[in-house]
């Protein structure tokens, strides 16, 4: 699908500086619209969907914010840490709300993998089907988080 | 091959053209000469069209609270603005609810300055101030937390409430490329006006406190504006339940500094929560202020000690603390300072313990 006007907006508000410091973009020359397009179809070939994965990533950090900042072993063998900062983020998207400042440090104690992700990456996944810019910070690579996060087709 | 010459130039000329036509316009329909704007219907100032609302009144020393130097992503800097303002811009309005925008409150940092403006700020903010200060001290209070000295250059004296914050501002270096604001109360006493003291917890490549702790040096000057913040001190003298963790410390000592001073005899339980004793701190002059206050006990709660610790105080997390210790907080009042996690998860308890949410106090800086 060719990139819209809107499209275009939105993409301005990714770049550094606009929302957070370094941007959602990373490193990522490819257009909004060739990004989400690519992880909807990376995202299809898992047999996923994004609303499994940000339920999963919801999930997670659900159960780990018991921790008030400090890790917790959650559904036997992932060790969580929420962490919360002051201040709120809106969404580079075109809509009301704000996201906390939150990050979930992820550590999948069988195979040692982590991942860390935002409460941003959570809504953005859900709601826009947006895994950020390849280089970005909070970048979240589908097949990352569904193999360290054991996320499976329903 | 001649012809697609004088295209090209034909469409320079045409692009030339539009250029300046779009210069023009600008400069005579966009009015970025003086501009008027009246505060609160009283002050008056004449400005530099142009800028930002944030900008220029930080031009003319006034400082409203901003924490992202002005890219509308901290949706701190909200101010009235009666008149003058053009429409809501988008990137507004995620950080205004409808009562706000219908009451024409702003973002001073997405208002221009084009024309006269009438503003309505807090009387508050009239006494902040820029600082310029010199480090003092730099002490490592844990392995992650600093306490940060500052004693005051220009103006050589600070007036504050304590539980007040001050913003610290960052200069360019490698993480940033322009200066930054960072909210952070004062720990120390309300009577040193000379100084202040911060407490500031290193958060991995945050802008912050990556200068504070990787780069600032005891000599160093630093510039400040302040104070800010309703959060403090109530006058009822209702039972105390003060609640915080890491660097929530520095608030709640500076209230506690208050209160010694004043010989105040309310009753106060302090509830620290931590994860292993490597993580707690300033125990000495907690046990001082045990002494110097009639009703005052230090709660510290490890929430993961070491075995090493040998620890014999209270384990668990903080609220589990809070729950087990207050049996009915229904006259009481509580004052927390933490991650906004903790004092949502605080919040809970004290409600499930009779508390109402007027009598719930915190600064969560959002």
């Amino acid at each position: 699908m060719k990139q819209s006007r809107q499209d275009d907006i939105i993409q301005d508000r990714m770049r550094p500086g606009v929302i957070t410091r370094d941007g959602l973009l990373g490193s990522d020359r490819r257009s909004l619209r060739d990004i989400l397009e690519a992880d909807e179809a990376e995202v299809r070939r898992l047999g996923l969907s994004h609303a499994a994965i940000a339920a999963r990533l919801r999930d997670l950090r659900d159960a780990g914010a018991q921790g008030l900042g400090e890790p917790v072993t959650v559904f036997d063998h992932f060790e969580v840490r929420v962490d919360s900062v002051r201040g709120l983020l809106p969404c580079p998207f075109p809509h009301e709300g704000l996201c906390r400042k939150e990050f979930v440090d992820v550590r999948n104690l069988r195979s040692d993998e982590r991942v860390t992700y935002t409460e941003m990456n959570i809504h953005m996944i859900e709601a826009h089907g947006f895994y950020e810019g390849t280089g970005s910070p909070f970048r979240q690579e589908p097949a990352t988080l569904a193999r360290v996060l054991e996320i499976s087709c329903a | 091959m001649i012809a697609l010459l004088i295209a090209v130039g034909v469409l320079c000329v045409i692009n030339t053209g539009l250029v300046i036509l779009l210069l023009v316009a600008e400069t005579l329909i966009v009015d970025t000469g003086e501009c008027r704007i009246t505060i609160n219907g009283e002050k008056a100032l004449t400005v530099a069209g142009g800028r930002s609302l944030l900008a220029t009144l930080k031009d003319e020393r006034l400082f409203i609270p901003s924490a992202c130097g002005g890219r509308g992503s901290c949706g701190l800097c909200k101010v009235t603005v009666l008149e003058g303002a053009g429409p809501l811009l988008p990137t507004e309005t995620p950080w205004l609810t409808p009562e706000e925008q219908k009451a024409n409150v702003r973002l001073a940092c997405q208002v221009k300055v084009r024309r006269d403006l009438q503003i309505r700020i807090p009387d508050e903010l009239f006494q902040v101030k820029q600082y310029r200060a010199r480090v003092r001290d730099l002490a490592d209070l844990t392995h992650d937390i600093k306490q940060v000295t500052l004693e005051l250059e220009e103006p050589p004296e600070i007036r504050f409430k304590a539980g007040q914050y001050i913003q610290l501002e960052v200069p360019p270096y490698a993480l940033t490329d322009e200066p930054v604001y960072r909210a952070y109360s004062v720990a120390s006493d309300p009577a040193d006006t000379r100084r202040i003291e911060l407490e500031i917890r290193y958060v991995p490549n945050g802008i912050c406190t990556t200068y504070v702790h990787k780069h600032l040096k005891v000599g160093d000057t630093v510039t400040l504006n302040g104070p800010y913040g309703e959060f403090g001190l109530t006058d009822s003298g209702a039972e105390m339940l003060c609640i915080a963790g890491g660097s929530g410390m520095a608030p709640i000592k500076s209230i506690l500094h208050e209160m010694a001073r004043t010989r105040s005899p309310r009753r106060c339980r302090y509830f620290f929560g931590a994860r292993a004793r490597r993580d707690l701190f300033l125990l000495e002059p907690m046990r001082e202020l045990e002494k110097a206050l009639p009703d005052f006990r230090f709660i510290p709660a490890l929430s993961n000690p070491d075995p090493a610790d040998a620890w014999e105080g209270e384990t668990g997390r903080v609220t589990e603390v809070v729950a087990r210790h207050v049996q009915d907080a229904s006259q009481a009042e509580a004052f927390l300072c933490g991650s906004p996690l903790m004092i949502d998860a605080c919040i809970q308890v004290l409600r499930d313990k009779g508390m109402p949410d007027s009598k719930i106090f915190y600064d969560k800086f959002s």
